[in-house]
Order: structure tokens, then sequence, then C-alpha cells
């Protein structure tokens, strides 16, 4: 891993180098100049946190490029809004002394100064203990903290590229005034989940141009927390259809008996989805729960799937797209584990696939999300749009409004993103 | 593609499909009849694992598939607690016969099967002293043959896991189907399952070295790690050219013949980028880790052991066994021409789904209907021999052993056969 200091090194690049190869016994780093200053913004850092994840592979390293790859430049300043008793805060300050922690987030990203001082800004608000709304909704404040980093940019007169975990705000207007104010601003701006771009059994991608008529997102959890990772996981398969995204035109949730009842309805049409799509992302799962006793692994009818949903509540959004497009994710815990995703192409066609999640202890699933960020850092440019990140936010917060007013359909006008897919594959596959 | 209607049937219609069984003739012209002989069938048994995608169908390619092909008849070697033999063979409208002999004749006097599977793997047997698990499958793949002979037909055969423990059983095996000209489909299912990335060598490859980490007890856990290195190292120039020498090391021994270079870190480093599950610090608060050349594996690998696998083409390939420092099964080798080594991980889904048997029951499947074996049972063949030699290295005080019996060379299949639609 290390590489010799370059004969153009000045001597005071090769010293400031040198606290990273104190630090833990990490390998020589390169050459200082070139190595981006990173600020980290985050909720709380405490074992599984998103913090914990993304930073730590940030100051550790991480298995990418068939190595254990270390990115290319240093976490410099971290700014911590909640310090639990389980912090482990206090543990990386001392074990990665290059990394300092400031009271706030203008002083992190100055690194004390009065100017910013970072090459690029790690927004992870995601845990922690912030209040719910009515709505059910936490209050990550994800745009208050956006707005305190980009005040420093206009202070000082200069962007640089930042990475916001999941989705952009609880709050529409927000979301959107996040993505307005980086276009202003003119950085690169990189959000969403991990789904997107985990590994995929199989490792296929949607191909570029088809024209889709039904999608659907298999996955786990609860409303406000997993929905977001369930669209984000539709979203980057859907957007890569004929004419890219033209954004969403109205959302139907359902929770709870309602969902069940869509189930048997047979279609999209008829008020539930394809039940072809929804086989295909149990033949994709590896969760499956048995409905039998003595058998491991058996396909439940659908008249079986309730009685194996086991947490939280069942949850359904069935949104429309513009272009006529229709997509539901339904997260129902306990039938499976995993998260997974089938599509009719038109034609008739049914692909299918599960975005691989690996077990928690190691969380592997932020290794590709980590090498995206670091990509951005080091070029200027996000890998892929934060419009697919602003339309999966937007869904969402139209998803918890359409529970909170009866599991009424909602028109969403607001919703008409339109945007184009990269051209390359962004998920990890190699 | 199945209907909507088909769907919603499929669970009620599962237990119930027209399983006429063997008195009853077949329920259509073309549905091929299954023999299953068992060491135990009772829940989360491998014969369970297998004989249950046959009878109530698995995933594949996105599909809940129904095999085309019914089981008519099992033989259970032995019936313990739990045992779900007779109550499968009510359900499915199969019968239990009290020999393998009848099992294959369905009570008749003539074979009167189209295949059968020999899943001899869990149930109460006697160890050796070189820590060999003593399952019959060479024992009961001979009462198979000796029906084959005596009906003058013989029909493909499935056998789970390696051959048999002692490898003049295991080339008999392989020589008898040869003889007899009936396929034999073999091994394990980390050839065959999911792999990420989802990788496979080309053929003829120029291979300069390769490691695979496993983890688990012997002989069961390193037999599947030693099948996964094989189905990537068969792949390279010549094919297998059989193999020379076998050791097997253990405790500090194995760090030490690392910092020698007899197995490269590099590679292991390439090869724990893959595992998604370290163990050691990272279990203290999920931090990732440079395990390979962080210092760690020495403390938390209580009962570290190398494989070392010289080949007559000259290839070493080495097996590290790495209880306590990861919980997954993982590979690396340089190629000639490539800067960097390549590197996977064997994804083995958890339970009680274990996805990658559904991989191997599609390979089975092909085998039956194709008659041909996908892949050659060489590549058990050899593996059983070279873990037979390793474990007679260890009890050998673990000194290197020339493995004269191991000249088995092969060809690897044209195409990929492990999980990736």
């Amino acid at each position: 891993m290390s590489r010799a200091p370059s004969p153009g090194l000045s001597r005071r690049n090769v010293l400031s180098a040198a606290p990273l190869t104190a630090a833990g016994g990490m390998a020589a780093a390169v050459p200082s100049r070139k190595r981006p200053r990173i600020a980290a913004v985050v909720s709380e850092y405490r074992r599984y946190s998103h913090a914990q994840h993304i930073v730590d592979r940030f100051l550790w390293g991480y298995g990418w490029g068939n190595r254990h790859h270390r990115p290319p430049m240093d976490v410099v300043s971290v700014y911590v809004d909640q310090t639990p008793k389980n912090t482990l805060i206090h543990d990386r300050l001392r074990r990665f002394p290059t990394m300092k922690k400031y009271p706030t987030i203008a002083e992190a990203l100055t690194q004390g100064g009065s100017r910013l001082a970072v090459d690029g800004v790690l927004l992870i608000g995601e845990h922690g203990n912030y209040p719910k709304n009515e709505k059910g909704q936490t209050l990550y404040p994800r745009y208050e903290w956006f707005k305190e980093i980009t005040r420093v940019f206009r202070d000082s007169g200069r962007s640089v590229p930042v990475f916001n975990d999941k989705h952009l705000s609880w709050k529409w207007e927000w979301a959107k005034e996040m993505v307005d104010i980086s276009r202003e601003l003119d950085f690169a701006f990189l959000a969403g989940s991990s789904v997107p771009v985990t590994p995929r059994l199989p490792s296929i991608d949607m191909p570029l141009g088809v024209e889709i008529e039904e999608a659907l997102c298999l996955a786990v959890g609860g409303m406000d927390g997993y929905d977001i990772h369930a669209l984000e996981g539709l979203q980057c398969m859907v957007e890569r259809r004929r004419g890219g995204e033209t954004g969403a035109a109205s959302i139907h949730a359902l929770r709870g008996d309602p969902v069940f009842q869509a189930m048997k309805a047979g279609s999209w049409q008829a008020g539930g989805w394809d039940p072809e799509l929804f086989q295909a992302c149990l033949c994709r799962s590896h969760s499956l729960t048995p409905n039998r006793e003595g058998f491991n692994h058996v396909l439940p009818s659908l008249e079986q799937v309730p009685g194996l949903i086991t947490e939280n509540t069942p949850l359904a959004y069935r949104f429309e797209y513009l272009d006529g497009l229709k997509g539901t994710i339904l997260l129902m815990e306990g039938l499976v584990m995993d998260f997974t995703f089938a599509a009719r192409l038109k034609g008739g066609e049914v692909i299918s696939t599960q975005m691989f999640l690996p077990p928690r202890e190691v969380c592997n699933f932020f290794n590709p999300q980590c090498h995206h960020v670091e990509q951005m850092f080091l070029t200027g440019k996000a890998g892929y749009p934060v419009e697919r990140t602003l339309l999966t936010t937007g869904l969402t917060a139209a998803g918890v409004e359409s529970v909170w007013q009866g599991q009424k359909r909602l028109d969403t006008p607001h919703l008409n993103i339109r945007y184009q897919p990269t051209q390359e594959s962004t998920f990890w596959r190699s | 593609m199945l209907s909507r209607r088909t769907f919603l049937e499929i669970a009620a219609a599962s237990g119930l499909a027209a399983h006429l069984g063997c008195a009853g003739g077949p329920s259509t012209k073309k549905r091929k009849k299954l023999a299953i002989v068992a060491s135990i069938w009772r829940y989360l048994s491998h014969a369970q694992h297998f004989g249950d995608r046959f009878l109530v169908g698995y995933p594949r390619k996105g599909q809940w598939h129904h095999p085309e092909m019914d089981v008519v008849s099992l033989y259970v070697d032995q019936k313990p607690e739990g045992d779900q033999s007779q109550a499968r063979a009510d359900e499915f409208g199969f019968q239990v016969y009290p020999t393998i002999q009848e099992a294959l004749r369905c009570g008749g006097d003539k074979l009167a099967v189209d295949a059968v599977l020999l899943i001899i793997e869990h149930g109460d047997y006697p160890r050796n002293a070189k820590g060999q698990v003593l399952y019959p499958r060479y024992e009961f793949f001979q009462q198979v043959v000796e029906v084959f002979e005596q009906d003058g037909r013989a029909v493909p055969v499935f056998n789970d896991k390696h051959l048999s423990y002692d490898t003049a059983k295991a080339k008999k095996m392989v020589a008898d189907s040869k003889r007899l000209g009936f396929p034999l489909l073999a091994g394990s299912s980390l050839p065959v399952t999911w792999r990420i990335p989802a990788i496979e060598f080309p053929l003829d490859c120029v291979i300069e070295e390769a490691l695979m980490v496993g983890v688990g007890s012997s002989d069961a856990s390193d037999y599947h790690a030693l099948e996964a290195m094989q189905c990537m190292v068969e792949r390279r120039r010549g094919g297998e050219s059989g193999v020379k020498s076998v050791q097997l090391i253990q405790g500090d021994a194995v760090w030490k013949a690392g910092g020698e270079g007899r197995w490269s870190k590099r590679l292991l480093e390439a090869a724990l980028s893959r595992s998604n599950k370290l163990l050691g610090d990272t279990l203290i608060d999920a931090r990732p880790q440079d395990l390979a050349n962080n210092g760690q594996l020495p403390k938390i690998v209580k009962e570290p052991a190398a494989y070392f696998i010289e080949h007559a083409d000259g290839l070493q390939s080495t097996l590290l066994m790495l209880n306590g420092g990861v919980q997954d099964r993982t590979f690396a080798a340089k190629l000639q021409g490539m800067p960097e080594p390549q590197s996977l991980l064997f994804q083995l889904p958890p339970l009680p789904n274990v996805t990658y048997s559904a991989c191997l029951a599609e390979k089975i499947e092909e085998m039956i209907e194709t008659g041909q074996a996908p892949f050659p049972a060489e590549r058990t063949l050899i593996v059983s021999g070279i873990l037979d030699h390793c474990l007679e290295s260890k009890v050998q005080g673990n000194r290197k052993l020339e493995t004269p019996e191991l000249q088995i060379r092969y060809r690897p299949p044209e195409g990929s056969h492990f999980c990736r639609a």
C-alpha cells in the first residue's frame, strides 16, 4: 500500500502525512498535497450507526479492488451532534489523531478557522435521538445541517462536494431546496441509500433504454426508515428505462390489512400489483420464511403471506410515473428479511434480482457507497444523479402523507422530476 | 412462466401433486423417476435439503421451479429422532424401502428408476483416526452399481459431497461409472453457489498461485473449501494436471509459513477483502479490518491449519482454515498478465433456505434431463483424494506426502456452472 514520496514532494508534505502512519499502524500515506481533507458531520458515532459504518471506512479502510483499500484522503474534522453512552467518537479520535472534533459544523468545516478548510463533506444524519412528528417521521436535521454547511461555502466563496446519507430531508420543500442550493453553488452532491450500489444476485442491471410496464421492490423494515431504501432500490433500476426518468404522478400508501386486500386484487390496475412480480421477488429472496414446519424452503400462497409477517406493520406504496410506469414497494418483514426487485418489461419478460445486503456485523454494503463518495471527493463529480434521491425523498414524504391522510391516493405534481441515468452501471460488480 | 392462477395454487397443490409412485407407473410419459438413497432424512439434513427440492420445487432464475420428475422411492440408513422419511413418503406418494436394492427396483425385480440421488451426509457414523467420518458412500454406491449390473441398465447418479473418505474407494466409484457408462455428478454446493463478484476465470488462463480461506470442521467443511478452490484452479492452462504432493500444517507453523512466503499474504488480503464476516475486533464495534496485515489473525484464530497442494504442473494452491478469524469462504488467485490478484466470496445464503442447495439441485436436474454430468466427477475425485491425503499428513506429524495416487488429469467444463442467472 505504501507509495514512495514523489521527488517533487516538499518536506512539509511528507511530515504532514506522517500522523496517519502513526495512527494505528496504518500504511504510509500518498503525498498529502493531493490528499483531500474531509469533514464529517454526523448525528451519532456508535456501533452500527451509519456514521460508524461510513466514517470508519474512511479511517480504517475497507475491502475494495481485491485488497484492503485505504481511501487516499484524510478525515480531518468531525462534528458529532449526540454522544450517547456507547459513543465511539472518543475511541476514534484517539486512534486517528488526524481527525479533530469541533463543537459546531462551521468550525468542523473551517477546522476552527474562518474559511472553508476541507475538500469534501460527509453529512450523515441517520440514527440518534431525534423527535418524531405526528406523521411518524423522524426529524433528522439533515436540511438544517446542510444549510450550515452551505453557509460556510457561501461565506468562503468556495464549495466542495457533499455526500448526504439516505434521503435528503423528511420535508419535501427542504429536500428540493438542498438540491437547488447544490446547483446554485455548483458543487457535486451525492445522496441516498446503499441499496442501489450493493452487489446483486444475480449481478444484473436494468438494460438501458428498455420499456418497463411495472416494477416492484419487496423489502423489510418500517415507514420512514426502510421505505426510502426500497424506493431507492426500485428507482435505480427503473430510471434506466426508455426516455429516462420523468417523475411521479401519484402515490397511494397502504398499511396493515389493506395491504393484504390489495395483494389479492391481482393487478396494479385493480388496486394491487402484478402477482408474478411478487412471486419473482419471493424467488430471489434468500430468507423466505417457510410456512410449513419441517420444510426449509417452500413458496407460500398469497393466503399464507399475512401469517408470515412478524415485524412492523406491512406497508405498500403504489405509485405511478408520468410516463405511465407503475411502481410498488412492499415492506413485509418476517415474510422475507432481504431486498428483492422485479420488473415486467414491455412484451412480458420479467427480470428480477436481489440487492444483497451483507450481514450487519460488517455491513459491507457501505463499501460501494464509500467508493462512490471517495470518487466524488477525488473527481468533483457525483457518480449518479442526486435527482434520484430527490425523487425517492419526495415519494417517501408523499407515502407518509398518504398514510397520514387515511391511506388516500395523492397526486404528486411537485414530483415531476426529470433526469437521465448513468450510462454505466454503478452497483458493485467487480 | 407460471400463470397467476398457478401461483395462487402452488402452495396448496405442491403437497398434492400427482405423484403416482412406483406402482402407478409414470404419471406422464416423460416424467423421470428418482430413487433417493440417504443416510438420514430429518429437518436440515442434506437429504431433506435436496430431497425437498424435488418434492416442493425450488427457486430457479427468479421463478419457482417444479422439476419434471418424481421421487418414487427412498432408502434411509438411519431413522433418528426427528426422522421425516415416512411423513414425506406419505405426503408425496412414494415408498420407503428397507434396502437399497428394493428402492432402486421399487420393490420389483428390475431397476425401476431413471436416476439415483446418493445423499450420505449427516447421521451417526464412526470416525477414524484421521478424523474422517466413515460415511458409507462407497458401500452404498457399490450396491447401486450391483443393481445396475444385475439388471443390465445404468442410470445417472448424484453423489452428495465427496465420493468416499478413502481415495482408493473414491477412484473405484468413478471407474465404475465409466465402466458402466452412467453419468456421475458429485460434490459440494460451493462450486455452484452464488459468487460475489460473479466471476469465472477464463479457460486456459495461467494461474500463478491460489489461496482459499475456509472455516468449519474437518472433514466436512475443509472438503467444501477444497472443492471451491478446485473449481477455480481447474480452469488453468492445460486443465487439471493432478497433484504431486500435499501437506497439512497446524498452529503457529501456519503463520511462520506465511512469513516465509509459502502462502501469499497478498492473496490472503485479496481473499479477506471479500469477507462479509470478519471476527476479532470487528465484533467489538463493527470496524472494518485489514485482517491479513494487522496482526490479529494469530491472536483470534485458535487452531489454524494450512493445506498445501502441489499440482503436477507446478501450481501451488493453499487452503487456510481460519476458524475464529472469519465466518465465510473466500478465494484469491494471481493470474498471469493481471497486475492484481482476483478474488471472490463463495456466498452461502443462510439457514433455513440455504439456497445454495437450489443451485446444486438445478445441476442434478440438468444431469438427469440430459444424461450428461455438467461438470466432471474427477473434480470431486481429486478433491476427495487431496483431503484424504492432507488428513494423512496431519496424523503423520504434518509431513509432506507424495501423492502418486492423485495423478488425476481432467479438463474443466467449457461453460460456467455457478448460480448467476
